[in-house]
């Protein structure tokens, strides 16, 4: 994957929804294998097949849960690359936090708060670690690209700005 | 198109966002969505957008820009379509469960109710059996070291025969004997496409 940069923005939504789906129903399936392998008679057998089970039921909903995480926050990235006009790691903190707090909405405020609070701190270690990792990598590459030696980027446009944070 | 900054080939540019790093809005419009995928690799891909499955590599590319760089997409695709459907599907059910009842609060919960579990329930179907298709596309491709639709018939039969591979063996032949349909279908459409006349692929 280290040539993967992220798609243009309208279609960013669909590609980080399926990236979160993945994420979530592989790991998912790891995580609900050895509990259903652990919950179940003894006998391997048996083992195997509540571990089968347990990934057969829970896998694609654990997965469901974070493509909607996913497609969530990737919609309000977009919202907001649109109305700011640029892309940085503000704009996906700020959606981190508000996914999450809007997920939460059915549980009342405290608990929007909350995952607001774990929703921002995580994509906030997300970005920290994305830009540490480019500013290490530029340091290793002096002659990379630069970007702002780019004629092309001054023109203003909504979407025109994709320096790469991560 | 001002292809300048975009042509620093496939080593640096892509990690340093190679993501469209000045199109305005006007170049934007009406390009075809492969488009974001392919600008760090070469000027041949801007003058020849080609669809999505077949499109021309520039000789020394990565191999790995056919399904693993899409299989993100399509498991999204197929989560949203089916998010989409399910939830059409949960309102006609639940139109038709609550027919004679007054328009009034229970019936709308009832409703509610039914969307919200259809949409997830078919987002999540649709969505794992993409990702199953996807996983085998990449593996058959990565074996293989070949990509055509011969992996796509091959890993819709796959995946159709473990989705179904809880129901024994005449549960995975109808399931490997739909993947098989369903996929061969796909490869005729798009080889129908193909032989049709390119002229009209590449009309932007």
């Amino acid at each position: 994957m280290e040539e993967y940069a992220r798609e243009p923005c309208p279609w960013r939504i669909v590609d980080d929804c399926g990236g979160a789906f993945t994420m979530g129903a592989i790991g998912g399936g790891i995580f609900q294998a050895i509990k259903g392998f652990r919950n179940s008679p003894v006998g391997v057998n048996h083992r195997l097949r509540g571990s089968l089970t347990a990934i057969k039921t829970r896998a694609p909903q654990l997965g469901g849960s974070f493509a909607v995480w996913g497609g969530l926050f990737s919609m309000i990235d977009c919202s907001m690359v649109r109305m700011r006009g640029k892309e940085d790691p503000w704009n996906s903190i700020t959606s981190g936090a508000l996914t999450g707090a809007i997920l939460a909405a059915r549980n009342g405020p405290v608990a929007m708060v909350g995952s607001a609070a774990m929703g921002g701190i995580l994509l906030a270690l997300i970005e920290g670690a994305g830009i540490l990792l480019t500013r290490f990598a530029s340091t290793q590459f002096p002659n990379g690209p630069q970007f702002s030696d780019d004629p092309s980027q001054l023109q203003p446009s909504p979407f025109s700005d994709y320096r790469q944070y991560q | 198109m001002e292809g300048g900054g975009n042509s620093k080939g496939t080593g640096l540019g892509g990690l340093f966002g190679a993501g469209g790093v000045g199109y305005s809005h006007a170049d934007l419009a009406g390009v075809p969505r492969t488009l974001g995928k392919y600008e760090g690799v070469s000027l041949i891909c801007f003058v020849f957008p080609q669809d999505t499955d077949e499109f021309i590599l520039p000789t020394g590319a990565n191999k790995t820009r056919g399904r693993f760089e899409l299989a993100f997409f399509t498991i999204g695709g197929c989560c949203m379509t089916g998010a989409a459907f399910g939830a059409l599907n949960g309102l006609r059910l639940g139109l038709k469960e609550t027919q004679n009842m007054a328009w009034s609060k229970p019936r709308n919960v009832q409703i509610l109710n039914m969307v919200t579990r259809q949409g997830a329930l078919w987002a999540n179907t649709l969505g794992s059996l993409a990702l199953l298709y996807s996983a085998f596309g990449v593996i058959i491709e990565k074996t293989r070291g070949a990509e055509d639709d011969l992996n796509t018939i091959a890993a819709g039969t796959l995946t159709g025969m473990l989705y179904k591979s809880t129901g024994g063996v005449r549960g995975i032949a109808r399931g490997g004997i739909v993947g098989l349909t369903l996929t061969g279908l796909y490869a005729l459409y798009n080889n129908w496409e193909h032989m049709k006349g390119s002229i009209a692929r590449q009309s932007l």
